[in-house]
């Protein structure tokens, strides 16, 4: 599940459930203290949950196929020159 | 059953909260008509701009001259933006966007955050520049409270379902309330409905993440709603056919490319483009803005991938980028990099371009940001003769805002008991508990994968693909197929999943009204290649492509592209 909050900090409010732009959370004020991320799978990962929170109680798990594939910038030269160890 | 909760009444209905959709209804509100908004997630945190933006594409005279057409030119030929624009629309544009670049300053978005005017990213080096550096982290907060204070109402959790027509013209909507688990229904009597639901997603295959449909790089909220409405109502779209794709980090799928500043490489270190050779502060690199297939050249002609390199970026520049990212609401993708290790001062990361999607493809407008259906309006990104992003949804959110908010007898307004007792109203209800009531039916998300996987492969978009008449005539009798499939069998558990499920069937419409248009465009003109017309007519270059329904046929039409001053 993409967003994970810690119900140690969360206070209740209800702000992430009623900002979340696709609607990740369910929230139930009557019978639950913290909102669940039912639709975790529709997270769009926009942060905003986690900037709105009053507690700082949100973080974002990225999926592992989203990893962002990258180099070592230096490493970026001709084959030849690196085996010359330029 | 499924009740209708509540009728509302307004003089303008507002459809989707977003920038466009916001500033329509504030400036209708200032002419002092009764303003509603309909909004699918919540007007302070929704659609692509809820995280922020940071480039805001205007001509302000006091940096740019008194020569308007100076702009105009960059807009409509050296931009990503230009390419299917009415130039009549681009030129009403320009010479409204500092007014509302100005509106925004006062409202507190901070619209010269360095304290000057400050054009960077997205140029070339030695031309104007238009993309105004501005810090969008809270704009739709502010945006949501200067709409209440003028006396607004929206509705969050609203999202629109069926637009409703009468006697040719608009009669409201019926939308869905998805603020509990159970869904109800709403109907909104208004004689002026405002379309601003944004860009059409999760129509084609996800190309980053195969797996992942709600990886994207603008908001998956937007499922082509107001377009498929607009089009079962009989509204003229055009365009439809010019698909986009966006490029960015490799399946880390995120807008914003025009903010690394950094130079595109090969692995072998040399530019792909000929903008620039180390990063530059004013420009970026725009290669991939002029180039849009260039990273998936560069895989299949054996020199890729290609990497963004910002290593040689000052500490100074650095801290620029970084916090232009900030405000551009990309932090979720900065945290991630963060945790990862990941240091653009010292690593290259790889770039890919993302599957199709339609954003400045859809309603045609007028100037006054009207459609084919009388009080109609739409404006923002599913604008179909129109495009320039965040600046665009803005300028002509207000614009049509105006209008019609200066002009509400101009549609004689139905009572809301006529409303209600539009035949179409029971029709939406029936389908609605339908899908609820059945048990152990197709979720939305099979459907929605169905309608990707025909898209992708009937009516590819893009480089080394192509559409041909047959096979869009095969994707068309499937898409019809998947339709069928879908209303009979789709099910749903709560009012989540039913509009999810909704969504899904309104992407069945989009596709099929994409598909017709392509059939007819005979023509290559990238990203639409056919494999049987291979040539691009250059007879065709001044004209757009319009599609709308009218009693069950398809009409096509072809029209000059309007150039006046
Ligand atoms: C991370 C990121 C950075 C970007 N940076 C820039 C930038 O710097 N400069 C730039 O020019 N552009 C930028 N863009 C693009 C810009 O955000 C969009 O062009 C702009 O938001 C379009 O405004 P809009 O009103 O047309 O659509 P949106 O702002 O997307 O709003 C659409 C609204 O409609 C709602 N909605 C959808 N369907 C329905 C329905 N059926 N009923 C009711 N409501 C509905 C949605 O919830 C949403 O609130 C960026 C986009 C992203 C994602
Ligand atoms: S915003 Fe934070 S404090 Fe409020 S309910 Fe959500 S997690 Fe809890
Ligand atoms: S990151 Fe965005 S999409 Fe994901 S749960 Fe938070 S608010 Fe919703």
């Amino acid at each position: 599940m993409p967003p994970i909050i810690d119900p140690e900090k969360c206070k209740g409010c209800g702000t992430c459930a009623q900002i979340c732009p696709v609607q990740v959370f369910r929230f139930h004020r009557a019978e639950e203290k913290t909102p669940r991320p039912v639709f975790g799978e529709e997270c769009w990962h926009c942060n905003c949950c986690v900037e709105d929170c009053p507690a700082g109680a949100i973080r974002l798990r990225v999926p592992v196929p989203y990893m962002m594939v990258h180099v070592d910038a230096d490493t970026l030269k001709p084959a030849r020159s690196r085996h010359d160890g330029n | 059953m499924m009740e209708i909760k509540n009728v509302y009444e307004a003089d303008v209905l507002v459809v989707g909260g977003g920038v466009a959709g916001l500033m329509a209804a504030i400036a209708a509100a200032e002419k002092g008509a009764r303003v509603l908004v309909a909004e699918k997630a919540d007007s302070r945190r929704s659609g692509s701009g809820a995280a922020g933006n940071d480039h805001f594409r205007c001509y302000i005279p006091e940096c740019h001259g008194p020569d308007v057409e100076r702009i105009v030119y960059e807009v409509l030929h050296f931009s990503q933006v230009g390419q299917c624009h009415d130039p009549h629309l681009t030129r009403v544009f320009l010479r409204r966007s500092e007014e509302i670049v100005r509106k925004w300053e006062s409202w507190g978005i901070p619209m010269r955050p360095t304290g000057q005017w400050e054009f960077t990213g997205h140029a070339y080096p030695g031309r104007v520049r238009s993309g105004l550096k501005y810090d969008g982290k809270k704009q739709k907060a502010v945006m949501t409270s200067e709409a209440k204070k003028r006396g607004v109402t929206i509705l969050n959790h609203m999202p629109v379902i069926e637009l409703l027509k009468k006697d040719g013209r608009m009669a409201g909507a019926v939308a869905l309330d998805v603020s509990a688990e159970e869904p109800s229904l709403c109907v909104i009597a208004a004689p002026s409905v405002i379309l601003g639901t944004g860009c059409t997603t999760r129509l084609y295959n996800n190309m980053a993440t195969p797996g992942w449909m709600f990886n994207l790089a603008y908001c998956p909220s937007n499922a082509g709603g107001g377009i498929a409405q607009a089009w079962r109502i009989g509204a003229k779209l055009v365009n439809l056919e010019m698909t986009s794709r966006h490029a960015g980090p490799k399946y880390f799928q995120r807008c914003g490319k025009g903010t690394w500043i950094g130079v595109l490489r090969y692995p072998d270190g040399e530019p792909l483009g000929p903008f620039v050779d180390k990063p530059d502060r004013a420009c970026g690199d725009i290669t991939s803005d002029v180039w849009n297939s260039s990273f998936t050249d560069v895989m299949k002609n054996g020199r890729g991938p290609a990497y963004m390199d910002c290593s040689g970026l000052t500490p100074e520049d650095y801290d620029y980028m970084m916090w232009g990212m900030d405000s551009e609401g990309l932090k979720g993708m900065l945290n991630y990099m963060d945790e990862a290790g990941i240091d653009p001062r010292r690593h290259a990361v790889e770039f890919m371009q993302y599957e199709p999607f339609l954003i400045g493809k859809g309603l045609e407008i007028d100037e006054h940001g009207r459609c084919s259906v009388p009080g109609l309006y739409a404006a923002g990104d599913m604008v179909g003769n129109f495009r320039a992003d965040i600046g665009g949804a803005a300028v002509f959110g207000w614009i049509a805002g105006e209008y019609a908010g200066s002009h509400i007898g101009e549609n004689a307004a139905f009572s809301d008991e006529v409303v209600c007792a539009l035949p179409h109203v029971a029709e939406v209800r029936v389908l609605c508990e339908k899908i609820m009531n059945r048990v152990g039916g197709c979720p939305w998300k099979e459907g929605n994968l169905a309608v990707q996987q025909i898209m992708t492969d009937y009516a590819p978009s893009g480089p080394h693909t192509a559409r041909s008449a047959n096979l869009l005539n095969a994707g068309l009798k499937y898409l019809g197929d998947l339709r069928q499939t879908l209303l009979s069998s789709m099910s749903a558990t709560c009012s989540h999943t039913l509009m999810r499920a909704l969504e899904t069937l309104d992407l069945v419409d989009v596709g099929e009204a994409l598909m017709h248009a392509a059939l007819e465009r005979r023509e290559t003109r990238p990203p639409h290649n056919r494999a049987d017309f291979t040539f691009t007519n250059p007879m065709l270059g001044e004209l757009f492509l319009t599609v709308r329904k009218e009693e069950g046929n398809i009409v096509k039409e072809w029209r000059k592209k309007d150039n006046s001053r």
